[in-house]
């Protein structure tokens, strides 16, 4: 391969590279959401928590919010959704995006 | 509960920022649906196109800050608390686009005065760190969310306190730049109004474009933009434009 042409393969797998760190921030930006005026993060760790504290833990319980402020749960279930909605929706959109690097990078 | 958003909005004899006014107002109606106050001059409003309803508060804003030689009309801030009609604001800057519903959930915590901390370099340089600029941690006052009540009405006094002695609170923490900015004096206003001890933040780093980011597409999706010899865009993320350039795309 000549030079003109690696150097065209390397800006395009720049190009990628900050895409997909762009998708991945706005990934990172959709799970952050708000259930009964506490903030949270609809990430794998809260998502176990709660389902953690829900499955051996008698209601209600406690959790702390992103800024270390404790809420009360009352409804496990009813938060469980929202997080695992939120999660499910910023993930999907992430693999959607993540589709179309392949095929750029093909 | 009132809840809506507060913009600031003044031309400048180098900048048409009402042009940018429009464009973010279109955004907030699509993506946010709240209530927008734009605070301004009579001498910008002239100019603004009809967007709908929105309600206008006109203040003669404060003159004398430059950025890079060029007036900046920034300073008018501190009046945020006064001038809000609302119960619970957000405040963002014009040239912060919501291409998402993100920040409407913020106004339904109970939180007093939330603030976020980072921005996030859509370049990949990660050029937006500046605690090393200056001995306090720096904010973005880009966007900020506060309810009305003792607390943030504290907030906002300090910021005008510091305001007034900037000079002053900018070689105490050695802050980099000189000029009046708001970022440092909410900074240095929370530390004071919160004890000199961590105080609450949005968790979010705001989608940032630095200045040397050349605009080339703007839609109601998202942005595309040109960096050196790179092009790149983004849909679906809200995005904070520094180049004020954006005026003619």
């Amino acid at each position: 391969m000549d030079i003109g042409s690696l150097k065209k393969e390397s800006d395009l797998s720049f190009d990628v590279a900050i895409a997909k760190r762009n998708a991945l921030e706005k990934a990172h930006s959709r799970l952050v959401v708000v259930y009964n005026e506490h903030i949270f993060r609809a990430d794998a760790e809260t998502i176990n928590l709660v389902k953690t504290m829900e499955e051996v833990h008698s209601s209600p319980f406690y959790i702390l919010d992103t800024n270390n402020n404790p809420m009360e749960v009352s409804n496990s279930k009813e938060l469980l959704h929202v997080l695992v909605e939120r999660n499910q929706e910023a993930m999907s959109s992430y693999h959607q995006m993540s589709k179309t690097f392949e095929k750029r990078n093909d | 509960m009132t809840k809506g958003i507060l913009l600031f909005c003044f031309d400048t004899p180098e900048t048409k920022y009402h042009t940018v006014l429009e464009r973010c107002v279109g955004l907030i109606k699509k993506n946010l649906q709240l209530e927008i106050t734009v605070v301004t001059n009579y001498e910008t409003f002239k100019k603004i196109k009809p967007l709908g309803f929105i309600n206008y508060k006109f203040v003669e804003p404060e003159l004398g800050n430059k950025k890079n030689g060029k007036e900046w009309r920034n300073v008018d801030r501190h009046l945020a608390y006064e001038l809000s009609p609302y119960e619970t604001t957000l405040v963002m800057d014009i040239d912060y686009f919501p291409f998402t519903d993100n920040l409407k959930q913020f106004l339904a915590t109970d939180y007093d005065f939330l603030i976020s901390k980072d921005a996030y370099d859509l370049t990949n340089r990660d050029s937006f760190d500046h605690r090393r600029w200056s001995l306090i941690d720096m904010v973005w006052a880009t966007v900020f969310v506060f309810r009305k009540g003792a607390k943030a009405k504290r907030v906002f006094d300090m910021v005008k306190y510091v305001k007034q002695n900037y000079a002053y609170f900018n070689e105490l923490y050695r802050v980099y730049g000189k000029n009046f900015r708001n970022d440092y004096a909410f900074a240095v206003a929370l530390e004071h109004a919160n004890g000199f001890i961590k105080y609450d933040t949005l968790p979010i780093r705001l989608p940032t474009l630095p200045p040397d980011c050349k605009i080339v597409k703007f839609t109601d999706t998202g942005v595309a933009w040109q960096y050196g010899d790179q092009i790149n865009y983004t849909e679906g993320q809200d995005v904070h434009v520094l180049n004020k350039e954006l005026v003619d795309v």
